[in-house]
């Protein structure tokens, strides 16, 4: 069963504590879920307190909403809401894995960077400050990207690979574990799982990206619950040269379709970061995050999760 | 005699000589420097050269300083020499380096803008997507002018045929400038008549120019602009050279915790508050200037820095995002850029280089790598550069399997012949040796386009490696003379016409780091003065007389000493004769020690130190001769380490170092403006000698009365005291001199309304700050009747009472004004939410 598109509220709270009065505090939000050609935006407000003396928004190189404030006064405590009422369409795929192009071939047509789409995606092929190409990648990569074989097909293996052979571990890993490190202890969350990927197919040649959001899970009677309900979400999108980009979900091996809400994308995890910032004093902090995402339409319209 | 000139000098060498010509005769604008040397004397030669060395030590000019003790502080290396660039020449240079800057400034615009050259295939996509340098934030960012460039440098080569290449960018924040200036300083001194006579350009209105363009470029509001100078700190090694580009443009050096971001503009932090700064001349690397947008990990920057300039609140110079051209990957696709973006060709050829990103490029490397030098595509790798020719069999092979597996990353460049000059022998009469040398050259952005610095610093390679110039390795550098063709424009900076309505009275600008650093300078000054005197007492009786060491008055020195520190207390000495079978070290070894250990914690060489890292903080506030003066005695000390020291050398040394910081406390008296900087240079001052004064007088009094000449001598009022009482020490007129004579300087009335003073002043500005703590000290001290107090033993407790809580007090104190007025320079945290 499947269905065209889905509503969903989404509330995002992030909630700091802090030990002593912080004197003087800049954050930059990246909360405004984005707009694209399956995503829409219709209501969406960030309540913060206490309130910012100074509140801007900008649009990133990335094409991200950023809402950048500073709040003068000294507090005790940081609290930001995110309230966005967000629709989301079906965008699977819509071609069969084995009929795409062999990944070399992919690999070239992105490196001739010959169009505006592909010299966009190429700057998604390279390092960049949270995904180092170390050494050892390439070849993890090259265990599912077997020669000449089908991008698409050999996405969806290494999706599977990871999903099979690391352990979800929210205790194994922090914000800043370099992927080396996630893959020699074949553990982490999906922040990490989505490094990782974006690392192996950018060591390989191709154009990876990160994206951040959120993810409906409604654990039908007898079926698993998805890992990453109420908390930010993290996967990664590849980019094939002769149909655009496509999102895999490395964590609960899947592809992304209408229980996934896009917040924001970029090279990885240090460009989307929803709530980043420097304080003035504060010492020790305590830091809870709350999401919660609530179907807003009939909840029979919903599609069974796919396993 | 010309011939011993040349004695050891190659005349027939492949390369370039810039004195000789092919033939062997000297070239026509080297002739009146040629002339002058085979007229100079040894001796005048040996005075030259001492010149140059002296003004180098004393001065401080330092490369990759590290004001850390273990680091290693490396004096600039300036030959006698300059280079000498005729006039025709250098008008080609001066084109080429302009023109270079100009094609800089407009791929920039491009990468931080529409990006056409990437589009339309000009520049591989691979080099800027790759290169951690191009700083995604920035993307969009429009500066004043369409200046991302505003001080420029290139670094130069001739070739055997005698054409210049250009072998390298510099576009982040170019150093050398400042040396370059510094070198200019001391060499035409060296040659003053010649200098004048064959018309060597000055440099002085090339730094205008910047001047005039910053201010030109920066936010306008109802103020005159305040343009600082932001340095990543003493630690790094070109800091010299910030501190002195930042006196001489006159510009607030400050580091990035002097700055904050409020509503979107960046304001100084001052002691009177905050203050708007419209213009900064950046030296810290453009990723580490923002850890809120940019490297989130620096603690160096200015967080929100990079939206107050998307904001256009501030001028950053050069603009965030310009090391993008830095790597030597770019130069091999400048011709054709040159002639899109220019419409013209480029006036001089960079040196052969390939990118490997390009396959064909890749496999021509690989076959020629005996004669080419291989360097990484992007700054972020810091792999050095490996030179073909220096490979084994192994060696090469890695090299070219990591070549094959990420070409992009890697570049190819020819090697450069490097040319040759005349650099003067130090150790021999009269003698010259050959060197290789290559030109950096600066320009700046100006409204009317690119104006190039007439002159440069010139780089002189080690005899080890004549591939490389470099001055991390060794390499010396030498002052630059361009020759005019006209007359000379003598404009100097240091002769400024200034109106009255431009008059400044005030520091207005004194930032909180600074303050604090005052403060600790005037404590650090005291201190080690009084250890001086001290150990100067203890050494004089111990040289004088050895019977006198079982008297009260050298009871009294020996327990001051230890005290202070300055001996190991009683019971350390037990525990190491338990301990050791060797003999407890003599008393003689144990005050060399305390003067000259600088390890050990509270000795006096260990002080002078601490002095010295402050001092080094505030450099570019101190005159050359204050700075001259401390940098003397860090050196007498060090000099001496690990040498036998005598008794009379100590004696000799602590003579120097009382006079060295009287010398020190006569500049803060004399020549220093009573703003509230020097206010908190005097506080720190007096509130050391205040504590150390009330320690001196407790313990003499618990001592008994005989023999007080020490103390007398300690406190420096001896002189006084023998003018007005012309008989032996007494207890009650020593008493009275040394606490309650409000005349002199050295008493402890004197200290405590002095201190009283100063704090009603910075009350008046800033609210109280502490001195209602002193106003009852100081009337307990005018209540005192000496006569009867010294005579009584409830007296003598009531006086001791008195000093130690005056003591107490300036210790509050002394943490009462460093909360108020320092500590909100404090360090800021990263944070991140999932």
């Amino acid at each position: 069963v499947s269905v065209a598109a889905a509503t969903y509220r989404v509330l995002h709270e992030t909630h700091y504590r802090y030990e002593v009065p912080v004197l003087l505090a800049q954050h930059l939000l990246r909360l405004t879920p984005r707009r694209c050609a399956w995503q829409s935006c219709e209501a969406h407000r960030v309540d913060i307190e206490p309130a910012a003396a100074e509140r801007r928004a900008h649009t990133d190189y990335f094409g991200n909403r950023v809402v950048q404030i500073a709040l003068e006064a000294p507090h005790e405590e940081l609290r930001v809401i995110a309230d966005s009422i967000v629709s989301v369409a079906t965008h699977l795929p819509r071609i069969a894995p084995e009929d795409t192009q062999p990944w070399e071939a992919a690999r070239e047509a992105l490196r001739s960077a010959d169009t505006a789409a592909a010299l966009d995606a190429y700057q998604y092929a390279f390092a960049s400050p949270g995904v180092q190409l170390t050494p050892g990648l390439a070849d993890f990569a090259a265990a599912s990207f077997t020669p000449q074989r089908p991008v698409l097909e050999a996405l969806l293996d290494l999706t599977r690979t990871i999903h099979e052979d690391f352990e979800f571990d929210s205790e194994a890993t922090s914000v800043s574990t370099p992927v080396a490190e996630v893959l020699a202890h074949r553990r982490g969350v999906c922040q990490d799982f989505a490094h990782l990927q974006i690392a192996a197919l950018r060591s390989i040649g191709l154009a990876a990206r990160y994206v951040s959001g959120y993810l409906l899970t409604r654990p039908p009677p007898g079926k698993p619950r998805l890992i990453g309900a109420d908390a930010s979400h993290a996967w990664v999108s590849l980019y094939l040269p002769e149909y655009g980009w496509v999102d895999v979900d490395p964590t609960n091996d899947l592809l992304p379709d209408v229980q996934h809400i896009t917040l924001a994308w970029g090279r990885d995890f240090s460009d989307v970061s929803p709530l980043r910032g420097v304080i003035l004093g504060g010492g020790e902090h305590e830091l809870e995050v709350r999401v919660s995402v609530l179907p807003l339409d009939a909840e029979r319209d919903l599609p069974e999760t796919p396993t | 005699m010309p011939r011993q000139l040349l004695s050891v000098y190659p005349q027939a060498s492949p390369r370039f000589d810039e004195m000789l010509e092919r033939g062997g005769a000297i070239r026509g604008h080297w002739r009146g420097l040629w002339d002058l040397l085979v007229a100079s004397q040894p001796e005048q030669m040996r005075n030259r050269v001492d010149y140059v060395q002296r003004q180098i030590q004393e001065n401080g000019v330092t490369y990759n300083v590290y004001a850390d003790p273990q680091g290693t502080d490396r004096p600039w290396e300036l030959d006698l020499l300059p280079l000498i660039v005729p006039h025709d020449e250098w008008e080609m240079i001066e084109r080429a380096v302009a023109q270079r800057a100009t094609l800089l400034n407009a791929i920039l615009a491009d990468l931080y803008g529409a990006q056409t050259l990437l589009r339309d295939g000009l520049l591989p996509p691979a080099l800027i997507y790759g290169h951690a340098g191009y700083l995604r934030p920035c993307h969009g960012i429009r500066p004043p002018g369409d200046t991302f460039l505003h001080m420029y440098a290139v670094d130069l080569a001739r070739s055997p045929d005698g054409r210049w290449w250009a072998i390298a960018d510099r576009t982040q924040a170019p150093s050398g400038a400042g040396y370059a200036l510094e070198n200019r300083l001391v060499v035409s001194r060296l040659f003053p008549e010649l200098f004048r006579d064959i018309k060597v350009q000055h440099l002085a209105s090339f730094f205008r120019t910047l001047r005039d363009s910053l201010a030109h470029w920066a936010p306008k509001d109802d103020e005159p602009p305040l343009v600082v100078l932001l340095t990543p700190g003493p630690y790094n090694e070109t800091y010299f050279e910030h501190a002195y580009l930042a006196r001489y443009l006159g510009f607030p050096l400050v580091e990035g915790s002097d700055l904050t971001v409020r509503n979107g503009c960046v304001w100084l932090k001052t002691l009177s508050g905050l203050q708007r700064v419209h213009a900064i001349l950046r030296r810290l690397d453009d990723d580490f200037s923002d850890p809120l947008e940019l490297r989130s990990d620096s603690a160096l920057g200015v967080p929100g820095l990079t939206e107050s300039v998307r904001m256009g609140n501030v001028l950053v110079a050069n603009a965030l995002g310009t090391n993008i051209l830095e790597g030597g990957a770019m130069l091999g696709y400048l011709p054709g850029l040159c002639e899109r973006l220019l419409g013209a060709p480029l006036a001089m050829p960079s040196v052969a280089t390939w990118w490997c990103g390009e396959e064909a490029a890749l496999d021509d490397a690989l076959a020629k790598l005996d004669g080419l030098v291989i360097k990484s595509a992007y700054p972020q790798q810091r792999r050095e550069p490996v030179f073909g020719q220096d490979l084994d069999k192994r060696g090469r092979e890695a090299l070219i399997a990591r070549m094959r597996a990420k070409p992009h990353e890697f570049v190819a460049q020819e090697l450069v012949q490097l040319a040759q000059a005349p650099v003067w022998d130090r150790t021999h009469p009269r003698r010259l040796h050959a060197r290789v040398v290559g030109l950096r050259v600066f320009a700046c952005a100006s409204p009317a386009g690119y104006v190039v610095m007439p002159g440069g610093l010139t780089r002189v390679g080690s005899d080890a490696d004549a591939r490389i110039l470099s001055m991390q390795r060794g390499g010396s550098s030498k002052d630059t003379w361009v020759l005019s063709s006209g007359p000379v424009n003598t404009f100097s900076l240091l002769r400024r016409a200034i109106g009255p309505q431009e008059l400044v009275r005030s520091g207005a600008n004194l930032s909180s780091r600074v303050v604090e650093n005052l403060f600790w300078f005037g404590r650090y000054a005291e201190r080690c003065d009084n250890r001086a005197r001290l150990l100067r007492i203890a050494l004089d009786r111990l040289l004088e007389d050895a019977d006198e060491q079982d008297g009260a008055e050298w009871q009294a020195l020996i327990g001051l000493c230890r005290r202070v520190s300055l001996l190991p207390k009683l019971e350390d000495d037990d525990e190491e004769d338990a301990d050791e079978d060797t003999p407890p070290p003599s008393i003689d070894e144990l005050l060399i020690r305390a003067v000259f250990d600088a390890q050990e914690a509270p000795t006096l060489a260990a002080n002078l130190r601490q002095l010295f890292r402050v001092a080094f903080q505030l450099r570019e506030r101190l005159s050359i001769d204050n700075w001259r003066t401390i940098n003397r005695l860090t050196q007498d000390i060090s000099r001496r380490k690990g040498t036998q020291i005598s008794l009379g050398e100590a004696f000799g040394f602590l003579d120097r170092c009382v006079l060295s910081l009287m010398t020190l406390a006569g500049f803060a008296m004399d020549g220093m403006t009573r703003d509230q900087g020097w206010r908190f240079l005097s506080m720190g001052r007096r509130l050391e000698r205040l504590q150390f004064a009330c320690l001196t007088l407790r313990h003499a009094l618990a001592g008994g009365d005989e023999d007080l000449d020490w103390l007398l001598e300690l406190a420096d009022s001896i002189v006084t005291y023998r003018s007005r009482y012309m008989s032996r020490p007494e207890p009650l007129p020593v008493f009275d001199l040394l606490i309650l004579d409000p005349s002199n300087p050295r008493s402890v009335i004197f200290q405590v309304a002095g201190i009283h003073d100063y704090l009603e002043r910075l009350a008046e500005q800033y609210g109280s700050c502490g001195e209602e703590r002193l106003a009852p000290l100081l009337e307990r001290l005018e209540k005192l009747d000496l006569a009867s107090d010294l005579d009584a033993e409830a007296g003598l407790a009531k006086l001791d009472t008195l000093l130690g809580d005056i003591t107490t007090a300036a210790f509050q104190l002394s943490d009462q004004v460093a909360l108020r007025f320092f500590t909100h320079v404090d360090a800021s945290r990263q944070t991140v939410s999932m």
